[in-house]
């Protein structure tokens, strides 16, 4: 079947697109509009790499993550793992515009500094409505990419591009699930031939993600409560507020969830990965005992590569990230979290099959 | 053709025997508003019109065509109307008043019908319509015989009363053949004032004395050159032939060895029929083969006229299946039919050739501005949430339905039509069409019917996108010039007329953009499809045959093949394969792109467009 087709029947009309841009940036067939993958023309060729790439597209997950985890280190209900932190950024001005704690921020910046990275693709988050995504090549670049958002720009696209320029030959990525279940597809390099210079990607960041959201209902969504252009910040506490927060300058308005999840993505209901399991380090807001208002500021990082690791113990050492302990439930509380997840993912999917 | 040389022996296409005919006949006023396969005919007018001292203009549609021509025929002038079949059905509401209030000078109509719609969305057969409004109907088959039809039509026009239909079809348009000139008239046929009580008005009484008038012709008809027989006295199998059937039929008889065995009668004079004349073959006949362009018209009238009289007699034709029920005669399908209708051996036909032709759909010109506008518009629509509605027109641009322009359209109608199929579209967007609607029309044709039809979306408030593909040319029917080029049939200067004024003055929003310039124009037309209400988008840029003319140097593209991804993942011959130019092409050798560079004419788009960035253009000099 040809590529484009593939995509469209097997991933596009079923619903199952989460909008990474995995398939974007490298030929002039595919694009993405307000979140929406769009193909312009139809390509003819049987194997592309779009195809090879889509986070949806059927994928071994087993056999691509033991091409690159130890098989001992990999926990069935959250994938690599060596170890679980709660984490925040020791520098203020990194945590006064970070979703929670700025850990990935700190993380990314650092890893630049130290070398483990020459650029990153990251996403800019513009307060949380239409984010975009962008190649930073300086840590100030980087830190101008704190905070999150629940619309899932194509950012991959950025790194596609990035990759095919060949300017950068270490470049970090920091992505929801399904973007670094893409990053891990190219890294394995299904093509050969065709690799998009797939080696010059240095480092993945994993981000947790409960879902993303529909980009036209979310902006109407938001203009139904506030001004869409004075909104700053938006986040969701834990599941028992049943709330999206949605913050304009001082004030912060909480809008009643059930209003927010019928805009969740159809293709994110059926997805089972809640942790980023394809990625050197994950981060995530923090769960502790100590209630909403500290957890905010806090986020949980699970490290699952050694140079996860060793980025970490530099953070460590360079007094980057502050720590906190990890309740003793703190693991199985993450992994209750992700098998839920996992659980809806494949109950939807096997709904679809029907 | 304006030599006066009576008896000299020409060798002319039907065209220009129409042209020879009307100069001949002295005509006094031409009007016409080109469509294939009759488009030169005003041409060629227009250039001699000055020195045999008539008029003759391009007008902006058919209907202004005819109603001008009935207009000069108050005058006493003989007045041509020049149309091809659409045309003629545009017409038909002054066709019908017409032929009831009748005509002063003579008023002739060619019609040029083009059998298997070579030329055209659709075949039809014009005959219907003489019959509808009960004027003359004469179909010529010889290039002799078109030039002769039309003095004598002028001529019967004027002693009936009435208009007179001359029907031709692609063949005969098309076709050469030789011609004995006649002579030329000192002066143009004398115009009569028009007296206080002459009247061309159409009122109701006015029906008895058409059909009067209907009659006398047909007595007329009964005895008229243009009838005639060859064969066997008393022929029991008859083929009767209208227009290029005729020469058909003779050629088939001959090859097949069966002149004596069927009579051959052909008939000039289609409407009213001459029915005493047929009569005269038929009641012998037990077996008619009937042959003529696109529909049955003979068939069903000849029949109607046996069974009237009794006859027994079996019929063979388009309806009955003896000959294909569309598509124009060949020398093929009618040497078939006769070989069926007399029972002969039809002689195996030896293939010049076993290589097959490549398939090759109908595209734009390289270089064409309409492959950059829905090349534009497709990317545009797909960025839309539900997918957009595009209605197209007539014009070079409906090939747009096709690969050439991404198949664009969802609807074409007929000429002018866009307009209003997307108006209706426009409104139902507030009763929960949640769609996007555009139409298109060029230049030539907004100025046709689309003037009307904007009134009525801008009056309604239609929200819609009309993309007005100005290329400066009646591109399609070649080059004629229409109200917006500056220029008459008659050569001489005017002053152009301004469609974004005019648009502007109807209310429109209007914007103009230029569609070499993609990604801005892109912007633009993205940016106007979100606008409420009637709005307008310009697309200028000149009709590339228009643009290579223009070039002393010509630009010269060319394809770095080092750069070339060709059909690598990333491209998959982008240029040459969606993109689509005829002047992309492929190197198979080297299994990259290239650029023909005959065939070129350095619009440099492709360029804007390659992924690898591996096309390059160098600039020409304007001459």
């Amino acid at each position: 079947m040809l590529s484009t087709i593939a995509l469209d029947t097997q991933v596009i009309k079923p619903g199952l697109c989460t909008g990474c841009g995995a398939c974007q940036g490298m030929c002039p067939y595919w694009d993405s509009v307000d979140g929406r993958t769009i193909c312009y023309f139809d390509c003819e060729r049987r194997d592309g790499r779009c195809q090879r790439f889509c986070p949806r597209m059927p994928t071994d997950l087993d056999a691509l993550r033991r091409r690159f985890f130890p098989e001992e280190t990999v926990l069935p209900e959250i994938g690599p793992f060596r170890g679980l932190y709660l984490t925040r950024a020791a520098d203020e001005s990194i945590r006064a515009r970070a979703q929670h704690g700025g850990t990935m921020t700190a993380l990314v910046e650092l890893a630049m500094r130290e070398g483990f990275i020459d650029a990153a693709v990251l996403t800019r988050s513009r307060g949380g409505l239409n984010p975009e995504g962008t190649l930073a090549a300086s840590p100030e670049e980087v830190r101008a990419c704190g905070g999150s958002s629940f619309q899932v720009p194509p950012t991959l696209a950025v790194l596609n591009r990035a990759l095919r320029e060949d300017k950068y030959h270490s470049i970090g990525v920091v992505g929801t699930p399904c973007k670094t279940l893409a990053v891990y597809k190219m890294k394995g390099n299904p093509l050969p031939d065709n690799d998009n210079h797939a080696g010059n990607i240095g480092m993945v960041f994993g981000l947790f993600c409960g879902w993303g959201l529909d980009w036209d209902g979310m902006n109407a969504l938001a203009a139904r409560h506030v001004d869409p252009r004075e909104i700053g910040h938006m986040d969701i506490p834990p599941s028992k507020y049943h709330s999206l927060e949605l913050r304009t300058g001082a004030e912060t308005v909480s809008v009643n969830l059930d209003e927010v999840t019928p805009l969740v993505r159809p293709g994110c209901r059926a997805c089972t990965d809640m942790t980023a399991e394809f990625a050197d380090l994950s981060v995530g807001g923090a769960r502790s005992a100590d209630g909403w208002d500290v957890d905010k500021g806090w986020n949980q990082l699970i490290v699952r590569s050694e140079k996860g690791e060793a980025l970490l113990k530099i953070a460590r050492e360079k007094g980057v990230l502050e720590f906190r302990d990890v309740p003793e439930t703190g693991l199985d509380k993450l992994k209750g979290a992700s098998m839920g997840k996992r659980r809806n993912g494949e109950k939807y999917l096997a709904e679809l099959e029907k | 053709m304006t030599a006066n040389a009576p008896g000299q022996v020409c060798l002319m296409q039907g065209n220009e025997a129409i042209v020879r005919g009307a100069v001949e006949a002295g005509i006094n006023f031409a009007a016409s508003y080109p469509g294939s396969p009759s488009s030169q005919v005003l041409g060629m007018l227009g250039k001699i019109a000055g020195e045999r001292s008539f008029y003759a203009e391009w007008s902006t549609n058919e209907v202004c065509a005819l109603e001008a021509c009935v207009g000069a025929s108050l005058a006493g002038a003989r007045a041509l109307c020049i149309v091809k079949q659409n045309g003629l059905l545009c017409t038909a509401d002054s066709l019908h008043c017409g032929a009831q209030h009748g005509v002063k000078g003579g008023l002739v109509i060619v019609t040029s019908d083009d059998p298997s719609a070579h030329s055209s969305t659709n075949e039809f057969d014009s005959r219907w319509q003489a019959e509808s409004a009960s004027v003359a109907l004469l179909e010529p088959t010889t290039m002799q015989e078109t030039k002769d039809i039309v003095p004598y039509a002028f001529e019967l026009s004027e002693r009936t009363g009435q208009m007179v239909i001359v029907r031709l079809t692609t063949r005969v348009c098309h076709g050469r053949g030789i011609v004995k000139l006649g002579e030329l008239p000192e002066k143009s046929h004398p115009l009569q004032k028009v007296r206080e009580w002459d009247r061309l008005v159409c009122v109701s009484y006015l029906h008895a004395p058409m059909l009067e008038r209907l009659e006398a012709l047909r007595s007329e008809f009964e005895d008229c050159a243009y009838n005639h027989y060859a064969g066997p006295e008393g022929a029991e199998k008859l083929i009767v032939a209208g227009g290029t059937g005729r020469l058909y039929a003779q050629e088939a008889m001959h090859r097949l060895g069966v002149e004596d065995q069927a009579g051959l009668l052909t008939l000039g004079t289609l409407w009213p029929l001459p029915e005493r004349y047929i009569l005269r073959y038929l009641r012998a006949a037990k077996e008619v083969l009937i042959l003529e362009e696109v529909d049955p018209f003979l068939e069903q009238h000849l029949e109607a006229l046996a069974g009237k009289h009794r006859l027994s007699v079996a019929f063979r034709g388009r309806e009955d299946g003896a000959l294909p029920k569309i598509g124009e005669l060949d020398p093929d399908n009618v040497s078939a039919a006769i070989a069926a209708f007399t029972g002969t051996a039809l002689p195996e036909k030896r293939a010049a050739s076993h290589l097959e032709l490549p398939q090759r759909d109908m595209t734009f010109c390289a270089g064409c501005p309409h492959r950059a506008t829905f090349h534009i518009l497709k990317r545009v629509l797909r960025q839309e949430k539900n997918p957009g509605v595009v209605i197209g027109d007539i014009g070079c641009y409906i090939m747009s339905g096709q690969f050439a322009g991404q198949y664009a359209f969802q609807a074409v109608n007929c000429m002018g039509s866009g307009i209003n199929l997307a108006e209706a579209l426009g409104q139902l967007t507030r009763y929960g069409l949640d769609q996007k609607v555009v139409t298109v029309c060029g230049d030539s044709t907004f100025f046709h019917t689309i003037m009307p039809g904007v009134v009525n979306a801008v009056y309604h408030k239609a929200n819609m996108l009309l993309l007005v593909l100005d290329n400066s040319a009646t591109a399609m029917t070649g080059f004629q010039p229409h109200p917006g080029t500056g220029l008459t049939a008659m050569g001489a200067a005017a002053e152009p007329m301004n469609i974004q004024r005019i648009l502007e003055a109807m209310g429109c929003k209007v914007e103009a953009a230029d569609p070499f310039d993609v990604a801005e124009t892109e912007r633009t037309v993205k940016r106007l499809l979100q606008e409420e209400g009637m709005n307008v988008l310009i697309m200028r840029q000149p009709c590339a045959t228009l643009t290579a003319k223009k070039q002393k140097k010509p630009v010269r593209v060319w394809v770095d093949q080092d750069a070339c991804l060709g059909d690598g993942c990333g491209c998959d011959k982008y240029c040459s394969r969606v993109w689509g130019c005829p002047g992309n092409t492929w190197d198979f050798k080297n299994g990259k792109a290239q650029i023909d560079p005959v065939t070129c004419v350095g619009c440099g788009v492709c360029a804007k467009f390659c992924p690898s960035g591996a096309i390059h253009v160098e600039r020409g000099e304007e001459a």
